[in-house]
């Protein structure tokens, strides 16, 4: 069937408004510079059901798309067929008791406004993905996309108790509940999250909510080698301290430091006087490693964390920069992050990193021409083989594994793959299956 | 089958003294804790090594036989209850703590360990292994994953499936797969994530990288004894707007308050209707101003009597009501059932009244201690099982709380799993298109239905037929208007 036929029917399911055909119209969600045939917004869940199931019934591929701010993640849809269903529109909050400490929303509201919600009440999602104006939860659950705070609070994974989907064929289920625990039946949650929209479309989640702390701050410290930075953060894992976030962050400068590109950021959370003890103690840790270190409040302090949970994202990437994200297991990643930096200075690449840095994430961005960033990603690939490519120039990606190495799981998440989607019409090629 | 060369072969496997087949120690294994349904296995196994139990499973496929994994049957729904009979594979010797990691926060463990020796194992460490359950000096980390346990403290330290970083798992083909070890955010699907409360129907786990968590530099506990249930639960209300969360919230009702006071002569008022235990932890600044706070808190809403404890020889004792809690159950009645539910945390004063009404009209005593925290009730039904009339009623008064459950927006396991006794209960939870995706996630792990058939979907739906159905309407039900 042509494009044209199964336009008018979602045109007729969701309202011509939220129906675009038309090329350029279509163009600002391109995947990877391919231009879908068509974007679809529906406006209910089952209209998102139909969609689907119309879409499929045409045999195209579907691609589940929220804010886009992350659709740059995976290898390139193996489809020319593509319709991106939006769930932009599905954007309200569904069930909030506060006193409950849980909410149910759509899955196409932002993670800044979830936020706003919440914060007229005293409390907060704590999860700090990037472009939060943009990001929208479905996003930030497809993709688990991790924050600073991970440290203090986890990640999406933590918690999310409840989701709903439309599956591939159309149907939409659910799994898990309004409560903060629940063992009834499979966890699907985990399932979902993290699975880069290749199983179902997210359409709604219920998560777990954090009383907002009485009092934050953070303390930017600076040093003059990473060595002297990894000490500080050594002696945080061993001692009882219990920052939110570390963030180790080079190549990059923030004031007051205008001459130093090694920091460590802390953020420091709840009673007052623990606030102040960690702001105390580590002023002191951080001289004894051999830096300076700055607190920082209020405005100051939120505009900090601003800037450093968007250095991830890949909704703008440079024609000469790759986005890489390096996992490792905690104590290595000093050691991961020395080897990626004599690289880039050998080959000549600008590089900078944010990392999570007792958890052993990282998220590299580095610039250079592609005979530096091809060399610099074999090298690090061959030390390193979960690292994820997650965004750069396409020729290069395309040479690149996308995921890393496949997991020696594989043939169970085929399995899984073909029991949620047959057909394939969910990202195919996308994701590791 | 073939009964006897399937145990010659299970004693080449794993020697002779590793095989059970003696009738009246296999009824032994009939059931876990919950014994409302009973089966005894054909035979038990107990092996040392994954290798082994990868030569079992293997076996039992040839022989076609099911396999129930079995940690140290402590669970409270059934789950280690092998419904089809079959192969138990009981994860006694299985009990090695093999690998400490402190530098990455992480210990590998085999499943048989148990929990309470994981802990001891780590006192010194400065480490912990945050799940908690009760039952912590007996069930196994086996058990804990399957069900993906909790305890008082999970309220701020997440259950088990939040400090599991990878599994090794046999599956039915006898292949062994590893999940993950440690390193965060690896791509592909989260597979420890779902084999955590997967009850033993995915495969065997046979190891596990645990994730440990830094012990807390001070802990303060307030232990509060009000009039009535109404007081304890505006304390906890109160407490969590404070703007922390603490690390554990826990209430005990009259009828529990009377068994540990009896048993353990704790010196509680006989006018007490409800036991509050608060405990909050972080670094030592600011935590004594809290203690006043919320004991302040405690007397603003009526509270008899509060106890602060800061020093850990007070906190073990405050602590030991609501631990021995259940073990005192057995001062009040024969038998005890012990309903674990959940619901939305306001919906618990509700629950309270319906439980207590479900009481008395089924003229059943029922004590309740519960995670107020996070909404997760245990009424605790008391009966002879021997009389017939009070057996139909307290299985009467299970239904009842269940359907409440659902109603208040609830579900039907905070923390036991549905095992055999709530698997009736999964399709007032779940529709059947939902009952299907789980059913489909489960084929991808064991298609054939090996591990511990007969659970968690309703008796005349096992979790193939469901996936198989799913995927023969996928694509013949749409409505393509
Ligand atoms: C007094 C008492 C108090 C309790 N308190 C709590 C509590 O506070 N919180 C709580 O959550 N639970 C509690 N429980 C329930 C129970 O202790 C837990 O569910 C526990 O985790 C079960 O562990 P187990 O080793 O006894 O497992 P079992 O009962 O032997 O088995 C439980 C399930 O796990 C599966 N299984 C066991 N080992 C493996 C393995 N290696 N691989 C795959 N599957 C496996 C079995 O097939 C079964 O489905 C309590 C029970 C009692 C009796």
């Amino acid at each position: 069937m042509s494009h044209a036929l199964l336009a008018r029917q979602l045109s007729e399911l969701v309202g011509e408004a939220h129906l675009r055909e038309d090329p350029a119209a279509c163009a600002p969600f391109a995947l990877h510079h391919q231009v879908p045939a068509l974007v679809v917004e529906p406006g209910s869940v089952e209209e998102v059901a139909q969609v689907v199931a119309a879409v499929a019934a045409e045999g195209m591929t579907v691609v589940p798309y929220g804010g886009g701010t992350r659709q740059a993640w995976g290898a390139p849809v193996a489809s020319t067929n593509v319709v991106v269903v939006r769930t932009t529109r599905l954007n309200q909050v569904l069930i909030y008791e506060p006193d409950d400490l849980t909410i149910s929303l759509q899955a196409g509201m932002t993670a800044a406004a979830l936020n706003a919600t919440l914060a007229d009440n005293g409390q907060m999602f704590p999860l700090d993905v990037p472009l939060p104006h943009q990001s929208t939860i479905g996003g930030l659950l497809a993709t688990a996309m991790d924050g600073p705070r991970r440290l203090g609070y986890g990640t999406s994974r933590d918690l999310l108790l409840g989701v709903q989907v439309v599956e591939a064929s159309g149907r939409i289920s659910k799994a898990g509940g309004m409560t903060v625990k629940n063992v009834s039946g499979y966890d699907l949650m985990k399932l979902y999250t993290g699975s880069l929209g290749t199983l179902a479309i997210i359409v709604a989640a219920n998560f777990k909510l954090i009383p907002r702390p009485n009092a934050e701050a953070s303390l930017l410290c600076s040093f003059a080698t990473p060595e002297q930075a990894f000490q500080l953060i050594e002696g945080v894992r061993i001692s009882q301290l219990t920052p939110m976030a570390l963030e180790y962050v080079e190549g990059l400068t923030f004031a007051p430091f205008t001459n130093s590109t090694i920091q460590v950021a802390l953020r420091t959370e709840g009673l007052s006087a623990a606030v102040e003890r960690h702001l105390h103690e580590l002023t002191a840790r951080t001289a004894q490693a051999g830096g300076q270190a700055y607190p920082l409040h209020d405005e100051a302090h939120r505009q900090l964390w601003a800037q450093l949970n968007d250095l991830p994202q890949t909704a703008t990437v440079a024609d000469d920069e790759l986005v890489i994200r390096l996992t490792t297991l905690p104590s290595q990643l000093a050691l991961a992050l020395t080897r990626a930096r004599t690289t880039a200075h050998e080959l000549g690449i600008t590089l900078t990193v944010s990392a999570r840095s007792l958890n052993g994430v990282a998220y590299l961005r580095a610039r250079g021409n592609d005979e530096q960033l091809r060399t610099w990603h074999n090298r690090l690939y061959a030390h390193q083989p979960t690292t994820a490519v997650l965004g750069g120039p396409l020729h290069l990606r395309r040479e690149m594994p996308a995921w890393g190495q496949p997991p020696t799981t594989v043939e169970v998440m085929r399995r899984i793959k073909h029991q949620f989607d047959p057909t394939n019409r969910l990202n195919p090629g996308r994701y590791v299956v | 089958m073939e009964p006897t060369r399937l145990i010659a072969e299970l004693k080449q496997i794993v020697g002779v003294t590793g095989v059970v087949t003696d009738p009246d120690a296999l009824m032994t294994y009939d059931a876990d804790g919950c014994v409302m349904d009973t089966h005894a296995p054909h035979v038990v196994v107990l092996p040392t090594s994954t290798e082994q139990v990868s030569a079992i499973v293997r076996l039992a496929a040839q022989h076609d036989v099911p396999v129930v994994p079995r940690g140290a049957g402590t669970g409270l729904s059934g789950g280690a209850t092998p419904m089809h009979g079959g192969i138990i594979i009981g994860t006694s010797r299985m009990s090695q703590i093999l690998e400490l990691d402190l530098p990455n926060g992480r210990v590998l463990v085999q499943p048989g360990v148990i929990n309470w020796e994981l802990t001891q194992y780590l006192t010194l460490s400065g480490y912990h292994f945050a799940p908690d359950p009760s039952s912590q000096k007996a069930c196994t980390i086996g058990g804990n994953i399957a069900n993906n346990s909790g305890g008082p403290h999970c309220l701020k330290y997440g259950v088990t499936t939040n400090h599991v970083l990878g599994v090794e798992m046999v599956l039915a083909d006898g292949s062994v797969i590893w999940t993950g070890d440690g390193t965060p955010d690896c791509a592909g699907y989260d597979l420890t994530g779902v084999i955590n409360g997967s009850e033993g129907t995915f495969g065997i786990v046979t190891a596990t990288w645990l994730r440990l968590t830094r012990l807390p530099e001070a802990i303060r506990v307030v232990l509060a004894l009000y009039p009535t249930i109404a007081g304890a639960t505006s304390t906890v209300s109160q407490v969590i707007a404070r703007g922390l969360l603490p690390a554990a919230l826990e209430i005990m009702d009259r009828l529990a308050i009377k068994a540990v006071n009896t048993m353990y002569r704790l010196g509680m008022p006989d006018e007490a209707g409800a036991l509050l235990i608060v405990e909050v932890d972080g670094v030592t600044d600011g935590l004594d101003e809290l203690l006043n706070d919320i004991v302040a808190i405690c007397w603003s809403n009526g509270a008899l009597d509060v106890r602060p404890a800061r020093t850990p020889a007070e906190q073990v004792r405050v602590w030991s009501a609501r631990k021995n809690a259940f073990g005192a159950m057995g001062r009040l009645a024969p038998t005890y059932h012990l309903v674990d539910t959940v619901v939305p945390r306001t919906r618990l004063p509700k629950m309270m009244e319906e439980v207590a009404q479900i009481a008395q009209e089924l003229n059943l005593p029922v004590a309740n201690v519960f995670h107020a925290g996070d909404g997760n009730l245990h009424p605790i039904i008391l009966f002879d099982r021997r009389d017939p009339d009070q057996n139909e009623r307290a299985l009467q008064a299970v239904n009842r709380m269940m359907l409440i459950s659902i109603e208040q927006g609830g579900v039907i396991s905070g923390e036991h799993g549905i095992g055999v006794e709530k698997q009736e209960f999964m399709p007032y939870l779940f529709n059947q298109d939902d009952l299907a995706a789980m059913a489909a996630l489960h084929q991808g792990f064991d298609p054939e239905g090996r591990f511990n058939p007969g659970k968690i979907f309703p008796k005349t739906q096992n979790a193939r037929d469901l996936a198989e159905q799913r995927h023969s309407m996928a694509f013949a039900d749409r409505d393509v208007a």
